[in-house]
């Protein structure tokens, strides 16, 4: 209700987990558009002038840590922000990289993220595209956190989905592996329908404005001539268009970290992976921590 | 005949669900309104003058708004004559929800691109904007349900009044309207959604069976 | 603070209309409220315990709830899950229940309370009437300030102490909900049906709103929202691996007994207090006799049904448990009952199933049959039977896809099981419940047209093999820390008991799957009809009540 915003917007983040990480702000694409563009980035207000190839980023007039990669200008407010994580696929040169747009979402950044890695909502919220009932099965598969790249990774992940070959109408099971290497950004690979042998990759790059309301950036990096831009934008477009009014619907609106705050299942294991993941980083802001 | 559509905009959705309701065959042209604006493109610009989606091109005619487009489906595609009904009184009552859907599209339609696609605006004022117009519509419907009117008209069917409303209604969460306080307009998004040939779009789900 | 032990209406009675789900709040928790078809109103915290997704955007098929995000499925009365279709294959074996609040309908308004301290009892001024209900209007404003502005501007307003109900002239009281710090709803109702109905709701609705203009321009400063804080799920629910243990006894009463067929007595049964635990199709629970038997039924309801209803064929030659059924057991008794179980799980991401049913082995495919139906499954239920007197529950076959096939011999039955079940396809399933030799043929028929075994679920009414007791040997706990010994002639689940390891069990002749343990070590002897051949050849589970070891060890999960 309109009542209950702006009232969560009077402190700054000053959490150092947050802090020290590099966000994205804007895609060089959005930027290009139009010369430059406002925005929030954990409750501090920010504008982005594009310069040269790059961007300068100014809070209040002062000068912001940013960095141009994978298409988007990100900043940081911190002395010495974590290096961006590394997505080789991004790097090779036969693929197509298509920015499928930003999105403002009323929820928090946790939300969003554990919303991508989740399968059992494909036959209800994507019905038709990534799911179908009956098919509703989300068969085992692996998680593992990396101690060395501090990272989650799902693998071996399966689900059934129609029309799942560009040459036919029948559906089949289509393999997954999750990535999510930084708290507010996810890839996902994917069975490419074109190359059997290769993998394409989806991208979410979740800017925190404030603790409940996030723009999610969005896009492709694929292995596919036969796609146009326009093609690819309108699918990737509809499936988070059908995710947000969930994540929008999702109360409390903040993760809660603490085990017995929802109900978790063997389906959701990538989730719980991750939510002790951000626990164990000390993470207060735009969560609910334990014990709280 | 074809529509240029935008899959994600509210009147767009207006027009498609008319021609689903109807099952009228048509092609769709995606245009890449969001990010690209294409439709400010003097290239679409030739094809719609305002620079908007949706556009209905049947035969060589053209229309470029969603009144027209509504008015011109049920006009020339209803056999039923429900859609658009021609007595003194309905005609009245369904010119004057056209203008009030406009008002919609204006306020809660604009509170969704400003919080959603970050279009230039006051998204409190199109939010005060359409409370008003919510409230009087919640009051209306419910008045109906006890004098036995399940629409926004008089008739006892749903006119194009209805499907002109219904996509700013039932997407006002976009823009953040919680419809928490309009029960009566939360019934009569079901009943739409029950409609013989009513179809989603992305971000607009189903309800159940009313049997 | 506000009270929060207050009763309140937080909706209009024609507000929660068939097949729909309304979106309301009290005191800052906000609720879903929906009317199941059998007309009873379930008031529930506004969130899936699953991901905390509003249930006011789920969908009422008006016996069950089913949330829009994961498809998760919540019952009519007990709000406890059902089904949760990302593991179609397990009975959800934890108890997850959605929190309610208390739900009362009467005077034309549905009223709640978040904490309440006494039960319901509707405000005097109502007592006795038949009011009519005005429009609700709600007002962003505080509920206080809202009642006292309004005392002022309604004609002869006055406010009762203590109480958020405002009296006027004429018959005008006007409850004031708070939905929260900073809003209200002012919530009117005539004390008596005047002439002209609609003129008068019309003339009142434009006081009300009229009062709403008043208090919110008079743009008093609004609290903050309050805090609410979300209960913890339980302990066992936080995390994430968990076996389901059967709960302690309910007790219910005989609502109503009768003659469902020849030789078939139904049996329906109510909680004597509250709402009974949520059943999944193919449960069964297990009824404590008067005579000290403890006998297994499955439940014949269909979803969010009130109560249970079990059907008990007369066994002359049985234990005694069915005769004390038949007998003794009169309407009106009360009786000791376990949670139902569920030992026989529908998976319902099935593109067809068959339900085949041998006598009284129609009572879990009932409960399957109307559930599927409710969904919108295809199924085809095939009811095998000695004559048409002999299959029970007809009012509840009628409207479902059945065939019934009668006083066919075994060979016969052979050849309608071989055509029932052609045809097989992925993702088509088969249930089954019926006589020993009736299954064993299933079996095999289903195999020999290439059925694969995960397909093919029977549930025995016993175990038709003899079972041999006559090894001994040695059980380590892993989790229990303990080693006990197993003596020839005596059961490792009687052992366990007799250890004070609480394991719950049901048939106690390897049939039903309650008593299962997982296994760590050594080979297991299986003895029972329950785990498949290939589950047997895993060697990871053993049903404790007949199954023992063909090692010298077993070290078991417990
Ligand atoms: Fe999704």
């Amino acid at each position: 209700m309109a009542q209950d915003r702006g009232a969560l917007m009077t402190e700054l983040c000053n959490d150092p987990v947050m802090l020290e990480h590099w966000h994205p702000v804007v895609s060089l694409e959005e930027l290009r558009r139009h010369g430059r563009c406002r925005t929030m980035l954990l409750d501090r207000a920010v504008e982005i002038v594009a310069q040269g190839e790059g961007a300068v980023v100014r809070c209040e007039a002062a000068l912001v840590g940013s960095l141009v990669q994978y298409g988007y200008v990100w900043a940081s407010f911190g002395e010495a922000p974590k290096p961006l994580f590394a997505v080789p696929e991004f790097d090779e040169a036969d693929r197509r990289f298509v920015v499928t747009g930003v999105f403002g979402v009323q929820v928090s950044a946790g939300r969003a993220i554990e919303n991508f890695l989740d399968m059992g909502h494909f036959p209800y919220v994507h019905a038709g595209i990534l799911g179908e009932e009956p098919h509703t099965e989300v068969k085992d598969y692996d998680v593992e956190v990396s101690q060395n790249r501090d990272e989650i990774l799902a693998t071996r992940c399966r689900f059934y989905q129609p029309k799942a070959a560009v040459s036919s109408d029948a559906g089949a099971e289509v393999d997954y592996i999750y990535r999510v290497p930084h708290p507010n950004c996810a890839v996902l690979y994917k069975s490419s329908p074109m190359d059997a042998a290769r993998l394409d990759v989806i991208y979410i790059f979740v800017q925190p404005m404030g603790q409940e309301r996030i723009r999610a950036h969005t896009g492709m990096c694929i292995i596919d001539d036969a796609s146009s831009d326009l093609e690819i934008r309108s699918f990737q477009q509809t499936i988070f268009g059908q995710d947000k009014p969930i994540l929008e619907n999702q109360y409390p609106r903040r993760l809660p970290l603490d085990p017995r705050a929802e109900t978790p299942i063997r389906a959701d294991k990538s989730a719980i992976a991750y939510r002790r993941w951000l626990a164990s980083k000390g993470l207060r802001w735009g969560v609910i921590p334990a014990g709280v | 005949m074809k529509l240029y559509d935008f899959e994600l905009h509210a009147e767009c959705y207006a027009a498609r669900l008319m021609l689903s309701l109807l099952g009228v065959p048509h092609e769709v042209e995606t245009v890449d309104v969001y990010p690209e604006a294409a439709h400010l493109t003097p290239a679409f610009r030739a094809i719609n003058p305002l620079g908007r989606v949706p556009v209905l091109e049947d035969g060589a005619l053209r229309f470029g708004t969603v009144q027209g487009i509504l008015a011109y489906l049920a006009a020339a595609y209803d056999t039923s004559g429900q859609w658009a009904p021609d007595t003194a009184v309905l005609r009245g009552e369904v010119a004057g929800w056209m203008a009030i859907a406009a008002e919609l599209a204006a306020t809660a339609g604009q509170a969704r691109l400003i919080e959603t696609m970050f279009a230039q605006g006051d998204a409190e004022a199109a939010r005060a904007g359409a409370e008003g117009l919510l409230r009087v519509i919640d009051q209306h419907l419910w008045f109906g349900e006890v004098e036995g009117r399940d629409w926004l008209c008089s008739a006892p069917h749903p006119t194009i009044a209805d499907i002109a409303c219904f996509p700013h209604l039932v997407l006002s969460e976009d823009g953040g309207i919680s419809r928490q306080d309009y029960p009566a307009i939360r019934r009569w998004i079901d009943r739409v959604k029950r409609l013989p040939g009513f179809t989603v779009m992305s971000g607009v789900f189903a309800t159940s069976s009313a049997l | 603070m506000m009270d929060l032990a207050g009763w309140h209406p937080i909706a209009a009675a024609t507000d929660v209309v068939r097949r729909h789900v309304f979106h309301g709040q009290l005191l800052g928790r906000e609720v879903a409220v929906w009317r199941a078809d059998d007309g009873f109103v379930n008031v529930w915290e506004n969130r899936c315990l699953h991901r905390g997704v509003r249930l006011s955007m789920g969908l009422n098929d008006g016996r069950e709830l089913r949330c829009l995000y994961h498809g998760w499925r919540y019952a009519n009365r007990s709000a406890g899950c059902t089904y949760i279709p990302a593991h179609p294959a397990d009975a959800p074996a934890r108890r997850i229940c959605n929190r309610t609040y208390p739900g009362v309908e009467a005077a034309g308004m549905i009223w709640s309370a978040v904490a309440p301290e006494a039960e319901f009892a509707l405000p005097e001024v109502l007592v006795g009437t038949d009011p009519l209900v005005l429009r609700p209007v709600s007002v962003n404003a505080a509920p206080g300030v809202a009642l006292s502005m309004a005392e002022g501007l309604v004609p002869g307003g006055s406010v009762a102490r203590g109480a958020s109900v405002l009296f006027g002239q004429a018959g005008l009281v006007v409850f004031v909900q708070p939905l929260d710090a900073h809003r209200c709803v002012l919530r009117g109702v005539l004390l008596r049906q005047p002439e002209d109905r609609i003129a008068a709701l019309r003339d009142h609705d434009g006081l009300l709103c009229a009062l709403r203009e008043g208090i919110e321009a008079a743009g008093e400063a609004a609290p903050a929202p309050l805090e609410v804080s979300f209960q913890p799920v339980d302990e066992a629910l936080g995390q994430m691996p968990a076996r389901g243990v059967g709960g302690g006894e309910l007790r219910v009463q005989v609502t109503r007994k009768w003659a469902a067929a020849e030789g078939i007595v139904g049996v329906q049964l109510r909680a004597l207090r509250g709402v009974l635990p949520t059943f999944q199709p193919g449960a069964h629970i297990d009824v404590h006799l008067p005579n000290g038997m403890r006998r297994p039924y499955s439940i014949v309801n269909a979803p969010g049904e009130e109560g249970y209803t079990i059907g008990v064929k007369r066994d002359d030659a049985g234990r005694g448990g069915s005769i004390c059924l038949h007998d003794a057991v009169r309407q009106g008794d009360v009786l000791a009952i376990s949670a139902p179980r569920n030992t026989f799980p529908l998976r319902r991401d099935s593109e067809r199933v068959l339900l085949i049913a041998g006598g009284i082995g129609i009572t879990p495919m009932l409960a399957m049959a109307q559930a599927l139906a409710v969904q919108g499954i295809a199924y085809a239920l095939h009811v095998f039977a000695r004559s048409a007197a002999h299959v029970p529950f007809a009012e509840r076959l009628e409207g479902l896809a059945v065939t019934r096939h009668l006083g066919l011999d075994a060979a016969q039955t052979g050849a309608a099981l071989s055509g029932i079940l052609s045809g097989y396809a992925f993702s088509h399933h088969v249930y089954a419940c019926g006589p020993a030799p009736m299954l064993s043929a299933a079996r095999q028929i289903a195999a020999a047209q290439g059925w694969t075994e995960e397909a093919v679920h029977l549930e025995y009414f016993a175990n038709p093999e003899a079972i041999d007791d006559s090894s001994a040997f040695e059980i380590a706990l892993a989790r229990s820390a303990m080693t006990l010994q197993v003596p020839a002639g005596r059961t490792i689940l009687q052992v366990l008991q007799e250890n004070g390891v609480d394991l719950p069990s049901s048939c106690e002749q390897g049939a039903c799957g309650t008593c299962v343990c997982g296994v760590l070590e050594g080979d297991v002897a299986h003895q029972d009809v329950y785990l498949s051949a290939s589950e047997h050849a895993a060697n990871d589970r053993i049903m404790t009540c007949v199954s023992r070891a063909k090692s010298a060890r077993l070290v078991l999960d417990i």
